[in-house]
């Protein structure tokens, strides 16, 4: 018998209806009247100075109603770093000079898209080409060209966690293992491109419709670039058709439909096309690892020291904190004496890199539980006991960086023990491979520099009983609609059918700081269930007055019931109660409010996901091609809210995060993406899935609203070692880079036979 | 360009439409006749995102000229439901939580609808192979799936048929 | 954006081959357009006569002649194809390559000789196995009708015979002889992706077992579908073995000339060929011999 009556119970999406018949409207469908479309010129050089633009042809080209350039704007150096001016680097349309292929230089509206499309050709730009760089290890060389005044060696952030002594620690270890990564890019490849419509009207205001996963964020961007107060901007996110971490900054598309729009005084609409998507949005960080770790003959760990160059591309955007991220989670979920990581974030000239789902975990685990992988082969050791021994545990300090409170490792390493166990052999082209992760729910960090609290709710109760929830959280696809709605149910003591749910919407929602680091269940969530609780409380007022109840005993509302807790046969109908509380109240509806802004939560989350996950992998050894034909993953969430959602969550999770590991591969030529489309950027497709069963396992997270955590990111991260280690298994390789292509494992088994000859 | 009269059948209804030879199917589904449930990813007739029915076979809108399409029945997204009662598919994506952001969600339904129409007792392997044309990013496909068997296996049918 | 054109839409053959006469390098075909307009769409291919053959019903049939085997009207979709009762019974090799064609959508609209007659045909599933079938196509003009074999029909990179104007109005599939047998695979890495390298094997076995002919026909493996002979020569005459396939595989590799893209390097496509060739001609080879 559960405890909750709606919790992680069988909701339907709350979204459900308009998005199943169509009727969901998304800012691809944005129609507003007068509206024109916007194109964008784009440079095709990686680093150029930008000398001259004439676009007088194409003003004369009918139809052409205005061109915008970097000359139109206040040339502010924009990022999302806000609190880090010198992390400020980016203009989106450049007035100086260009820093990598596909930049904004100009952009159009015209009354139709293809005379847009025809007057890019009539623009002309000219160019002072400058020399360029691609990779990190080239551009911190000492000739190499310098990107940004004032960073030294092209290097743009430099991260350093450390605790323990790791010298000592190393003297313990009595095996030490050294090897080098690289791990890849990878495009967010949201279904829905980004899109913008931007309206600019005579009293001064700016409606913009963005798809996008925090419309808050782009709410203060826009009047830091703009020049516009932030109360005089809308932003409107009603439908996203994904994010994936690639949406929580200003793109090229909402701020030229801006800028256009307040130099028209007309709407402008701005969709890129895939090509656009996959050349001049931002993509996941690729980063060079090193690492040195340091253990006991019996598989204690001792020491681990990482070195880790990302390539940053042209600007910051959300790099610095996948720099961080990526540091921190590569020592997750063990124990270390003595840890140190540094990590340095070079600009180059190719597409900026910034989060990506995982944010910097998805790199950090294909290094760390490979290697680990490896030395329990070095040393003859089972490979989920020596992890378990070493892992965090409820209570346990990550010296100076996080204190973890619920922690569910250890019975991941059980299910997932029991479940290899139960496979028995596998014929000789198959086989497991495991790896364990974590994640946080939300950071604490406020570089964006918000006065506000980090998420904030409104519950309004109406005489009907229906209630109205006001959040700032935005769903992007991920259901916090729905997981929110649950969460207010459940404190209100309504049904979820009782609650409509209003974000994606400036004007009457909110501020929250979006959809990104996993961090919406935990923060909104906390923030609703206070609202919730608090208009609960309003009406339980007026209950216990009426009552007549002995001050001993305590009245809830559940499941719409009004009742004492210790006489629930005893009760009545919620909605009678609201009448009453309505009347008392002079007419007033009931107005529930809730916020939560992490304090004292350490240095990088309230509260940590875990799992373990296990691959079962298919190999053609002639070939090189990877099947992926089965799989387990433990994962403890604490406890779940919204139960379509979670599953929904880690199967679309495993999709993505096996995508990184043997798919999604992103070559680059002097500064060019070599496969700027569907058919040459492989996703996974529903043949080549495999069932994806999940286990829950039952932890309680103080932190988080009803024990909750994060159940977004933290599943993106394991797959690709998991992937890695299975190949290991099979053929006694070791991958190390991702993703990983058919040509490298032939490649590798020749190595090996060849070595094996001699 | 000069234009030319099309007369398309949309969703059982006829529309008299004046438009350019070179108008793609998908661009006067959406921006002539209005209908914006079907959508558009990509330029290459990869992503599916644009599938509508034709005579109950599920192609690619995006790479259909519009006047191809004259004297045909289309179906869209929106030609699903009849009356505003669900088609069988739909409630089962409901029941599944078989969309997450929902921009693929129409032509998913569609070509899920079409491979219904045409394989009775599909095997998981069978359906996987009928979505194959249609990427989505956000659910992993297994819940597009578990709706589609759900359908096959009659949980949908309607009372008295 | 697609450039502007004067769109024809011919009521019959007659009609359309007339067309081509009149407009020759001026004007494209359209079919199903499956591959033509995605070309249209990037402006990488520019026409000023567009003239859309799909609906000429007397181009959409699936026939057989117990002499000259299959016929296949081109505006024929894949579709039909795959789903045909005809053509499992005749040659139910090609059902099975039509079901790794693009997407079930595309094949639902796309017409087998739009696939054939486009650009890079060498680099898709068909033009390999039909030719490992001996597939011939029936090229038509106002003037006069004429036969050509399948593998004389490429003759460059996206060149074919047809003059410019000719339509391609039907693709044949001799009969299947007694102790033949067709296979065909590609590799990549999902689903029905094109291939990274395709091998499509045709082997006829005589009364003492051994090999009486041989096709080994590559795709994406040069700038037209590849013939690889040199292999097919050590094949024929002999019996079967380990080391014959081997031998045979290494000619294969060697008769292709693939390039080096971002999906393959020329050396691990020559790889590929190898392992496919041994695979393709070692199945056509046992399910010829259980004939």
């Amino acid at each position: 018998m559960s405890k909750y009556s709606v919790i992680n119970t069988h909701v339907h999406n709350v979204d459900g209806i308009a998005k199943v018949t169509g009727r969901a409207t998304y800012t691809f469908d944005v129609k507003l009247p007068g509206m024109l479309y916007g194109k964008i010129l784009r440079s095709p050089h990686p680093h150029a100075k930008i000398l001259n633009i004439d676009y007088s042809s194409a003003l004369e080209l009918p139809g052409v109603i205005g061109v915008v350039t970097g000359k139109d704007t206040l040339g502010v150096k924009q990022g999302i770093w806000r609190r880090f001016q010198d992390l400020c680097d980016e203009q989106i349309l450049p007035v100086d000079k260009v820093r990598y292929i596909g930049e904004p230089v100009a952009a159009v509206a015209a009354v139709s898209e293809e005379i847009a499309e025809q007057a890019l050709d009539l623009i002309d730009v000219q160019y002072e080409v400058l020399p360029a760089v691609y990779e990190p290890l080239d551009a911190i060389k000492k000739e190499a060209p310098e990107l940004h005044a004032g960073f030294e060696r092209n290097i743009n952030v430099t991260r350093h966690i450390e605790w323990g002594n790791v010298e000592e620690a190393f003297e313990e270890a009595e095996y030490v293992r050294e090897d080098w990564f690289k791990c890849g890019g990878q495009a967010h490849m949201c279904m829905e491109t980004r899109a913008a419509v931007s309206s600019y009207t005579p009293d001064g205001k700016l409606t913009v419709y963005h798809s996008s996963q925090s419309p808050y964020y782009m709410q203060g961007l826009l009047a830091g670039v703009l020049g516009l107060k932030e109360g005089n901007i809308r932003v409107i996110s009603h439908y996203v058709g994904g994010g994936f971490g690639g949406k929580f900054e200003l793109d090229g598309a909402i701020f030229c439909s801006a800028v256009l729009s307040m130099k028209l005084h007309r709407p402008v609409k701005i969709v890129f096309t895939r090509e656009e998507d996959f050349i001049a949005t931002k993509r996941r960080t690729p980063m060079s690892y090193y690492v040195r770790t340091g253990v006991k003959k019996d598989g204690t760990f001792c020491a681990r020291e990482a070195k880790v160059f990302t390539n940053g591309g042209a600007y910051t955007g959300m790099g610095a904190t996948a720099l961080y991220l990526t540091g921190f989670f590569h020592s997750f979920p063990y124990r270390w004496k003595g840890y140190r990581y540094d990590g340095y974030r070079v600009y180059t000239n190719t597409l900026p890199s910034t989060s990506m789902r995982g944010f910097g975990a998805p790199q950090a685990m294909w290094c760390s539980e490979q290697q680990i992988e490896w030395i329990t082969a070095d040393l003859g050791l089972d490979p989920i006991e020596m992890r378990r021994k070493n892992a965090h545990y409820p209570g346990y300090e990550v010296p100076g960086q996080a204190t973890i409170a619920s922690c569910g490792i250890d019975q991941c390493f059980d299910v997932v023990q029991k479940w290899v166990k139960e496979k028995g052999k596998l014929p000789g082209n198959r086989a497991v491979g495991i790896s364990a992760a974590g994640f946080m729910s939300g950071g604490i960090f406020n570089w964006f520099d918000t006065p506000y609290s980090f998420s904030s709710a409104v519950v309004t109760i109406n005489y009907d009983g229906t209630v109205e929830l006001y959040v700032g959280a935005q769903d992007i696809g991920q259901g916090s609609n729905t997981t929110l709605a649950i969460i207010c149910a459940e404190a209100l003591g309504v049904r979820v059918e009782d609650i409509k749910v209003h974000s994606g919407d400036t004007e009457h929602c909110p501020a929250d700081l979006g959809a990104w680091g996993s961090r919406q269940t935990l923060m909104a969530g906390n923030a609703v269930k206070m609202a919730a609780e608090d208009a609960k409380k309003q009406l339980l007022e007026v209950a216990y007055a009426q009552s007549g109840f002995n001050i001993v005993y305590d009245l809830d509302i559940k499941n719409r019931w009004v009742h004492a807790i210790a006489r629930p046969e005893r009760g009545y109908d919620y909605a009678e109660l609201v009448k009453k509380a309505i009347r008392g109240k002079d007419g007033q509806r009931i107005i529930g409010r809730g916020h939560y802004t992490p304090h004292g939560k350490g240095m990088i989350s309230p509260a940590y996901s875990y799992m373990l996950q296990a691959v079962e992998v298919d190999i053609d050894k002639e070939t090189g091609k990877i099947k992926l034909v089965d799989s387990l993953t433990a994962h403890d969430c604490g406890q779940p809210i919204n139960r379509l959602g979670l599953i929904g969550q880690l199967e679309g999770a495993f999709s993505m995060a096996a995508g990184y590991g043997y798919l999604e591969y992103m070559p680059y030529e002097d500064g060019k993406l070599m496969n700027p489309n569907l058919v040459d950027y492989k996703v996974m497709r529903a043949t080549e899935m495999p069932d994806v069963p999940v286990a829950e396992i039952d932890t309680y997270e103080p932190e988080g609203p009803y024990g909750a955590k994060e159940a977004g990111e933290g599943l993106t991260n394991p797959t690709a070692a998991a992937i890695g280690n299975a190949i290991f298994h099979a053929l006694g390789v070791q991958m190390k880079e991702c993703p990983i292509r058919p040509e490298m494992i032939v490649d590798a088994l020749k190595e090996k036979e060849e070595k094996e000859r001699k | 360009m000069e234009k030319q009269l099309l007369k398309l059948v949309v969703n059982g209804q006829e529309y008299v439409l004046y438009i350019s030879p070179k108008s793609l199917l998908v661009e006067v589904i959406r921006d002539h006749i209005g209908l914006t449930g079907t959508k558009r990813g990509c330029d290459t007739v990869s992503c599916g995102a644009c599938t509508v029915m034709i005579d109950d076979m599920a192609v690619k809108s995006c790479s259909i000229l519009a006047v191809q399409a004259e004297g045909r029945h289309i179906t869209t997204v929106e030609g699903l439901e009849k009356n505003g009662k669900l088609a069988p598919i739909q409630k089962a994506f409901l029941d599944h939580g078989s969309y997450q952001c929902g921009f693929c969600t129409a032509g998913m339904l569609i070509s899920c609808e079409a491979f219904l129409k045409e394989n009775f007792t599909p095997t998981k392997e069978g359906i996987r192979e009928g979505i194959e044309g249609n990427i989505c990013r956000c659910t992993g496909y297994n819940s597009i799936v578990r709706a589609v068997e759900a359908v096959a296996k009659g949980d949908y049918r309607e009372e008295g048929t | 954006m697609i450039h502007d054109f004067t769109y024809l839409k011919p009521g019959s053959l007659q009609e359309a081959l007339s067309m081509l006469a009149d407009h020759k390098d001026e004007c494209k075909i359209i079919c199903g357009g499956q591959s033509l307009l995605i070309m249209m769409r990037q402006g990488i291919l520019v026409t000023d006569y567009l003239i859309d053959i799909k609906g000429l019903d007397e181009l959409n049939y699936i026939t057989y002649d117990e002499r000259e085997g299959l016929k296949i009207g081109a505006t024929t979709t894949h579709r039909l194809i795959e789903k045909s009762e005809l053509v499992k019974k005749k040659c139910p090799i090609l059902v099975e390559i039509e079901k790794k064609v693009a997407s079930i959508q595309v094949r639902n609209w796309g017409s087998i000789a739009g696939n054939l007659a486009h650009g890079d045909a060498q680099a898709g599933d068909l033009a390999p196995s039909l030719i490992a079938l001996g597939a011939k196509v029936k090229l038509a003009s106002s003037k006069r009708d004429r036969i050509m074999p399948l593998e004389e029909f490429y003759t460059g990179f996206f060149e074919n015979a047809m003059n410019n104007d000719e339509l391609m109005v039907e693709v044949r599939v001799p009969p299947i002889q007694d102790r033949a047998a067709t296979t065909y695979t590609k590799f990549n890495l999902i689903g029905n992706d094109q291939g990274i390298v395709g091998v499509a094997s045709t082997v006829v076995i005589d009364q003492n077992g051994a090999c009486k002919d041989a096709r080994i026909v590559l795709g994406n493996s040069g700038v037209t579908p590849i013939r690889a002979k040199n292999a097919e020569k050590i094949l024929r005459g002999k019996g079967l073995d380990d080391g014959l396939i081997a031998e045979v595989a290494e000619a294969a590799a060697r008769d292709a000339d693939p390039v080096s893209d971002i999906h393959a390097s020329e050396e691990f496509r020559r790889h590929l060929i190898r392992v496919l060739t041994k695979r393709m001609v070692k199945q056509a080879w046992d399910q010829a011999a259980h004939l």
